[in-house]
């Protein structure tokens, strides 16, 4: 029994990483997925993926951070499949830098994209969920937002910000049924942490993982599925920690 | 036969029954322990009647022998235990503090921490030999907010969650996940019918979601921590509550 049959998901940063598995997974379970993303390129790849297993999927280059493009990319998912079920709020960047040479250019940046960009993206579904009487959105923090990041304090408070943003939206969408929660990964075996950390180092980290290796994006699809399910109906306003053990909140 | 083997202590109880029901349906074989007799034989027959593989114990969670006992007989019978579930708990006794009987007092903390640390400790040792295994218990909301008459009731849950994350960390490096539920306030028969119509709805009005659960979303919870979907979650608590608390 596929858990998503007909439903419409729009995944953020979905043309690689965990976006991609993602939108992989939600096909997977027969959802139709808009797969946002600033660089075009793979999320053409990552739709004819899923075309090619049968599904539709729509690739629509997309800024998260700029409100325009934004509401283009939903009214563009919309026109195609008339309706949006699910939010994944998974683009992100992480630059590095340490705070006394951080520019404002680079900190407007970070939190423009990881937490303005959720934001964003939620306020343009908001209004179709609350017409349907249904909606499930599901943003991505990481570990750094409760441990901080050496030479990515922007980042850090973009995540912690996620969290905070996703508490507050569930109470106020919890009177409509729908449900805002987050989903925190642990290191992940993704391009993002090669920015600024050596093959070594990345695999290094696990040793200090409880369940002994460091986390694949393959390890966020059931939970995401999970969360964008009926089985999850009445969890809302939570963070779900999928690390392996490394932070228990 | 399902070969998967669950046991789901609790296992008759309101959240227990859907808990059970929704483990039968993913292919598990369920061992439903319990200390009420009646109501356990019934739960396992209805669901050998939908031809599912179930089983009932009776057990006493105050006496740490027979729980020994229980599982060494169960291990010798099934060769594995792939899943335990901690479901077996209450408020059991709601008195001021200054009121508050030892003898209640230890019962809650007994019934509520020291059956889930005899179970664990009982149920480990296959665990440990297959490499393999998950572990969930069961806290409350009333863990983290406290709750006026539940004194002893919310330290046995607040306690569930560390002890939830120590076992996740003694256990991982066998494979063995441990994780936790808090439900929020659960629509089963043994809580509706304390409440009053009005009460009810004033208390459901006072969750963001504007209802309580049902068992049935509990279970889902539960089944999600038992299956491979949630592979790399462990020492975790996963609210089911309607936006009541937040992790």
């Amino acid at each position: 029994m596929k858990r998503l049959e007909q439903r419409i998901a729009i995944v953020t940063g979905a043309g690689q990483g965990i976006g991609r598995a993602i939108a992989l997974g939600f096909a997977r379970e027969g959802a139709r997925v808009a797969i946002a993303d600033v660089n075009e390129e793979s999320a053409n790849t990552v739709k004819n993926e899923i075309e090619a297993s049968g599904e539709r999927a729509l690739a629509i280059r997309t800024d998260v951070s700029n409100e325009k493009s934004v509401q283009a990319m939903v009214e563009r998912s919309l026109k195609e499949f008339l309706r949006v079920d699910i939010l994944v709020n998974n683009a992100g960047i992480f630059p590095t830098s340490p705070v006394e040479e951080m520019s404002e250019e680079d900190w407007d940046r970070v939190i423009g994209t990881n937490l303005v960009g959720a934001f964003l993206c939620a306020r343009a579904v908001v209004p179709k969920f609350l017409e349907q009487g249904t909606g499930r959105i599901i943003s991505l923090t990481s570990g750094r937002a409760f441990q901080g990041a050496k030479n990515g304090a922007h980042y850090a408070a973009s995540k912690a910000g996620i969290i905070g943003f996703s508490k507050s939206l569930a109470l106020e969408l919890a009177p409509h049924g729908i449900t805002v929660n987050v989903i925190c990964p642990g290191i992940t075996d993704t391009a993002q942490p090669r920015g600024h950390q050596t093959e070594e180092q990345i695999y290094a980290q696990a040793q200090r993982i409880p369940l002994g290796r460091i986390g694949q994006p393959e390890d966020l699809v059931g939970p995401a599925v999970f969360l964008a399910s009926d089985a999850a109906a009445f969890i809302t306003g939570q963070t779900i920690l999928v690390n392996g053990g490394s932070i228990m909140w | 036969m399902s070969e998967k083997v669950a046991v789901v202590t609790g296992g008759a109880g309101g959240i227990g029954q859907a808990v059970v029901g929704r483990l039968a349906r993913a292919e598990f074989r369920v061992l439903i322990l319990d200390k009420n007799e009646e109501a356990g034989r019934d739960a396992a027959e209805l669901l050998r009647r939908q031809n599912y593989d179930a089983e009932f114990h009776p057990v006493d969670l105050k006496r740490a022998t027979e729980i020994k006992e229980l599982f060494e007989t169960i291990y010798a019978k099934t060769k594995r235990i792939d899943v335990l579930v901690n479901l077996a708990g209450g408020t059991l006794h709601k008195w001021p503090i200054q009121e508050f009987p030892l003898f209640d007092w230890r019962e809650v903390i007994d019934v509520n921490l020291k059956g889930t640390f005899l179970c664990c400790q009982a149920a480990i040792k296959p665990m440990k030999e297959r490499k393999q295994g998950i572990i969930i218990n069961t806290s409350s909301n009333f863990g983290i907010t406290g709750s006026p008459g539940r004194t002893a009731y919310s330290a046995a849950k607040a306690a569930v969650i560390a002890f939830t994350k120590s076992l996740a960390l003694e256990l991982a490096p066998y494979g063995v996940r441990v994780n936790a539920i808090a439900p929020g306030l659960t629509a089963t028969a043994r809580v509706m019918t304390g409440h009053t119509e009005a009460e009810w709805r004033q208390v459901t009005e006072t969750i963001p979601m504007g209802r309580a659960a049902a068992p049935n979303e509990i279970a889902e919870a539960v089944n999600f921590l038992a299956s491979d979907e949630s592979g790399y979650i462990t020492g975790q608590l996963i609210h089911v509550n309607g936006g009541m608390v937040f992790s």
